[in-house]
């Protein structure tokens, strides 16, 4: 019953995100833009004993019927296969188990569907958009409200903009024994059963996230312009992995144990040139980024792009990405001299969590064109393919004393656009 | 903190106009735009936040992560 329920909602926010962009393409509106998007990612990586893939396909689809109004109907999903670390132990407890593979790696196999729906409000030059997005996967549920108002002023030379989502999720988690201290909570096994409500030692965690972004853009002269964005999000709630173990000491092993709270904030900040002599767009950017779990980061990209001919351009992008680890992570809970041993009430088994830096290039080639009159019924289109490529080098990091080997990952893109 | 802020939003506004419309076309060019191919910029930072500690900079909206 709570199946069909579940397939119902997902079916009814799906039909109605495509029934207001059909409605918004009545015969009476087809001189208006009617825009379809779609995306697709595929990301694999396969370092130390692990590997990861995931398929992201995407399609949206939106009208304007008047200028006033926009609708928007989209979907989005992950298909996720791999192997991934389901026990996690670091050098000083392999080194007194010696002959034992201590780290284990259980294989992972997820789909994640999201469709949305949003509306777009115009007067003058405020705009208001508010969406919805209803994220499921084996092990999760997200509900996302999402609002945001935008204006131009100065002669659209400045764009102000502020929006905030509020996410209230559901993570799949097993049941503990009552009277059991995290140091004895035990992992998830798999998925079955998590929000079909027949499966025994099964429950759901809420984890609530409230995000806030707001975007100042800027036109400073007609080649040079900036952005600058202030993005915080704080999360309350379950926020481990429930399938995966930490070894603590000899002989115990307990679920990955994540605080309850976290604030995140970073800055952002982007700048576009146009050197004219080259015919060359030059993008630059650079965040930094702290949260209350000690992590602390830096990113700086730099992308170049240009046109070879008419409607053809390509851009070459480099990324580079360093942050410092949580402050309750460690490499082994076992004990040892730093960086190893306890590290207060908590315990992860998250390389993300981990001290660690990344360099990533890539390419990406995009034709458009927008004909003077529309071929058939399209008026314009656009498509684009991507290749990146991302180097991860983990600090402390290590599966029972072995380090990381060929993490490497390797991000394929394509991306299809067509205006009515 | 709030002054500088204050002073930065001044200055900027002060020279917002200095763009002209019929000098835009280069800024209205998909080559100068931030977020030159929305779907596509937002799978990617998907991906790759994912895979790291932090965020930020592209966006709050939610969803699920499919990333256990």
């Amino acid at each position: 019953m709570r199946l069909q329920l579940r397939a119902r909602s997902t079916r009814a926010v799906f039909a109605s995100a495509l029934g207001a962009a059909l409605l918004a393409w009545a015969p009476s509106a087809r001189a208006q833009a009617v825009v379809f998007d779609t995306a697709h990612t595929l990301w694999h990586e396969a370092p130390t004993r692990t590997n990861m893939t995931v398929y992201t396909p995407g399609a949206a689809i939106s009208a304007t019927p008047a200028p006033w109004v926009t609708v928007r109907g989209a979907w989005e999903a992950d298909v996720v296969s791999g192997a991934s670390v389901a026990t996690k132990a670091g050098p000083a407890y392999q080194g007194v188990n010696p002959g034992v593979d201590v780290v284990t790696t259980a294989s992972v196999k997820d789909f994640r569907q999201a469709p949305s729906a949003a509306l777009t409000l115009r007067k003058g030059d405020v705009s208001y958009t508010a969406s919805y997005t209803y994220g499921t996967e084996n092990d999760y549920r997200s509900n996302s409200l999402f609002v945001a108002a935008r204006t131009d002023v100065f002669q659209h030379n400045t764009q102000l903009e502020l929006s905030y989502a509020r996410n209230f999720d559901k993570v799949c988690d097993r049941i503990q024994g009552v009277n059991d201290k995290a140091s004895r909570f035990r992992a998830l096994e798999d998925s079955s059963g998590c929000f079909s409500g027949d499966a025994v030692a099964r429950t759901r965690r809420d984890l609530g996230i409230d995000g806030l972004q707001a975007t100042w853009s800027q036109s400073w002269t007609p080649v040079f312009a900036t952005q600058l964005v202030y993005t915080a999000q704080i999360l309350d709630g379950f926020q481990s992995n429930p399938y995966r173990s930490v070894i603590l000491g000899q002989g115990i092993k307990a679920q990955e144990y994540h605080p309850q709270h976290r604030t995140r904030q970073s800055i952002t900040a982007r700048a576009n040139l146009y050197v004219r002599p080259l015919k060359l767009a030059v993008r630059l950017s650079g965040r930094g980024y702290r949260d209350t779990w000690g992590i602390t980061s830096g990113t700086g990209e730099l992308e170049a792009e240009r046109y070879l001919f008419e409607g053809f351009r390509i851009s070459a992008r480099g990324r580079y990405y360093r942050q410092s680890g949580a402050v309750f992570w460690s490499d082994d809970y076992t004990g040892g001299d730093a960086p190893l041993g306890p590290k207060g009430q908590y315990w992860t088994g998250d390389r993300e969590l981990s001290p660690f830096s990344s360099i990533g290039l890539g390419f990406r080639a995009t034709y458009g064109i927008a004909p003077e009159k529309p071929i058939w019924i399209i008026s314009a289109v656009k498509a684009s393919i991507a290749a990146d490529a991302i180097q991860f080098s983990y600090d402390e990091y290590t599966l029972g004393g072995t380090p990381i080997t060929n993490a490497r990952a390797y991000i394929l893109g394509a991306n299809l656009s067509l205006s009515f | 903190m709030t002054k500088t802020i204050l002073i930065l939003l001044c200055l900027g506004a002060s020279a917002c106009t200095t763009v002209k419309p019929t000098q835009r076309a280069v800024l209205a060019d998909p080559i100068m735009q931030f977020e030159g191919d929305p779907q596509a910029s937002a799978q990617y930072r998907h991906a790759v936040d994912n895979r790291e500690g932090s965020m930020g900079g592209g966006g709050v909206s939610g969803g699920g992560c499919g990333c256990n």
